[in-house]
């Protein structure tokens, strides 16, 4: 049986802004399957509503995704044969989807004066719909013994496999321009994802976050540790669920100010039959941690 | 069945995240910018630290033979008591990190990355050997990159570059300097170059620079201990000022706009505070140091 939970603070710079925040996340438990999905709106000028671009990202995507499993048995009788072309097809319809909600309120709810104010009349002719609504993607998926996910834009997916070590395991697209955000609002936005499957592995947790969580660490090994540390603690949901957020409130606030999104989901019953060596793991990882900082203090001249 | 949850954003309004949660005493007495203070024993997410954004200094230190003796002493001891000022630049919100690159007959780092300033420590130098200037431009090309020293998830200002050294090059600085010119860090990174004694050569140095108003010279020890401050604490203030990529009209700057002004900065800075220096009655370098 999956469980999980997701979380989103705003950022102290958007405060000082009076902006929104610009982030969503969600998760969904299934019949033999679960959805982690986070999203980050761009939030400059001309993104206006990414705000809402953010939370229609995470609906598209959990909509989408769930329609592949209306059909469980086939989708899992093809996936393992055909993985490549079904994770393209979901990542079309993703953007298909954002596209409706986006078209359906715009149309809704028309640009306002004030929303045109801050800009001349060229600028904002020159600024697509879709733009207004720009945001990133994280979407990922579990099954009994396959994981996928799906990405475009800045953030990241870390997956705890049963052999209890925090990996990434997005293979990025190398197609994608760089210098470029990938965003749901590119005219080629269902070729810019990045993507991955691993297949007959049986998946702890899977983690998707926005950029706001990454960069509030000084290195990918505190990164992926904090992962561990918390599937470490899942087993007592219901009470560390307030550590994360606190935690989360505290990277935003003492990190880069940012807003940060964190959306997990967890198999319990490989989770408790594996609390013991996570719990090794986040003792190794603390251990390493001091070995590779004493190494660093050692002088070469 | 079917759990699903769409997470609205919690607004983090309180002034301490955790207090809401924990009662300890110390929560209401410390100050705020304290971080230790958010990290108690029950929390197990506190063994990974919150990372602010960061500022790496490079300094490039010439230490050829000619730097023997005076200038060598001088420099070492400069840049020991140089630390803790440079470690009260970033207390507030900057994380700042100190990469040290030596150059003589060969170009070797201090330590094997840069290091967070309060951690720190000047290993003192010795001089010795040829003035390798274009390996060091060349080595801190390669070094000077997401997949090497600067590979820390957190966000990171353009680094600080400053450059001493005492003497003409005896390689190629050219063919370095042409590699390094190349690299995305040092273009918008703040350059400051110091010459120390007759002998150096400011031409070579505003190459680095790319301008003369960033680069000044040093004749004797107590000078030598003024500019160094001078251009160490400037350029890490400036360094680790957030300037805003927007102007009032709300015209989205660029980044190069950003990186022009803030080295038009430091060089009015740096000229402004050199003016104001005494030479006293120090020995120059190179009456018989």
């Amino acid at each position: 049986m999956f469980n999980g939970f997701s979380h989103s603070v705003m950022g102290a710079s958007h405060e000082k802004t009076n902006l929104v925040c610009q982030d969503s996340s969600a998760f969904k438990v299934g019949d033999h399957y679960a959805i982690a999905v986070v999203a980050d709106g761009h939030g400059s000028k001309k993104h206006f509503r990414s705000h809402m671009g953010s939370k229609f990202a995470v609906e598209a995507a959990i909509e989408a995704i769930d329609r592949f499993y209306e059909d469980r048995e086939a989708f899992e009788k093809n996936l393992p044969v055909n993985h490549k072309l079904i994770i393209k097809n979901i990542e079309k319809q993703i953007i298909s989807n954002w596209n409706m909600k986006i078209d359906k309120h715009l149309a809704e709810n028309p640009v306002t004066d004030e929303e045109k104010s801050k800009f001349t009349p060229e600028e904002f002719e020159a600024i697509l719909p879709e733009s207004y609504y720009g945001s990133t993607l994280v979407a990922a998926v579990a099954g009994d013994d396959y994981t996928f996910g799906v990405q475009i834009g800045d953030g990241s997916l870390v997956a705890i496999f049963d052999d209890c070590k925090a990996v990434m395991p997005m293979e990025y697209n190398e197609s994608a321009p760089a210098n470029v955000t990938a965003s749901v609002c590119n005219s080629n936005a269902a070729g810019m994802f990045s993507s991955f499957y691993a297949p007959k592995k049986k998946l702890i947790a899977l983690y998707g976050s926005t950029d706001g969580l990454y960069t509030s660490f000084g290195s990918e090994y505190d990164f992926l540790d904090y992962h561990t540390i918390i599937t470490s603690q899942l087993a007592n949901l219901d009470t560390f669920k307030e550590v994360i957020k606190n935690n989360l409130a505290k990277r935003s606030r003492f990190g880069t100010e940012d807003d940060i999104s964190l959306s997990c989901i967890y198999n319990e019953e490989l989770l408790n039959e594996k609390l013991d060596v996570l719990k090794k793991k986040v003792e190794e990882n603390k251990q390493a941690a001091a070995d590779r900082k004493a190494a660093l203090l050692n002088k070469k001249v | 069945m079917s759990n699903e949850r769409v997470t609205e954003p919690e607004v983090n309004a309180n002034a301490n995240p955790l207090d809401d949660f924990d009662t300890k005493e110390t929560v209401s007495t410390a100050p705020e910018s304290d971080n230790s203070i958010l990290d108690f024993d029950d929390d197990p997410l506190s063994a990974t630290s919150v990372s602010k954004k960061s500022l790496v200094i490079f300094f490039l230190i010439d230490t050829s033979g000619s730097m023997k003796g005076k200038k060598m002493g001088e420099l070492n001891t400069v840049m020991e008591e140089l630390i803790p000022e440079i470690r009260r630049v970033g207390e507030a919100d900057t994380e700042v990190k100190v990469a040290v690159l030596t150059f003589s007959t060969e170009v070797r780092w201090m330590y094997s990355n840069p290091i967070p300033i309060e951690d720190f420590e000047w290993a003192r130098l010795r001089a010795s050997g040829v003035t390798s200037m274009g390996a060091a431009f060349k080595e801190l090309n390669h070094r000077m990159s997401r997949n090497s020293f600067l590979n820390s998830p957190s966000l990171s200002f353009a680094p600080v570059i400053f450059l001493m050294t005492d003497g003409y090059p005896s390689d190629d600085y050219k063919e370095g300097l042409r590699e390094l010119q190349t690299n995305s860090w040092y273009k918008f990174g703040l350059k400051a170059a110091l010459g120390i004694g007759q002998e150096a050569n400011d031409n070579i140095l505003a190459e680095f620079t790319g301008s003369k108003d960033t680069v000044v010279h040093a004749y004797s020890g107590g000078q030598l201990a003024q500019m160094i401050k001078i251009i160490a604490v400037t350029s890490s203030q400036i360094g680790s000022k957030s300037m805003t990529l927007s102007d009032d009209t709300s015209h989205e700057l660029a980044e190069e706009d950003v990186f022009a002004a803030k080295q038009k900065l430091l060089g009015q800075q740096i000229q402004e505070l050199v003016s104001t220096q005494t030479d006293g009655d120090d020995v120059p370098f190179d009456t018989g140091w």
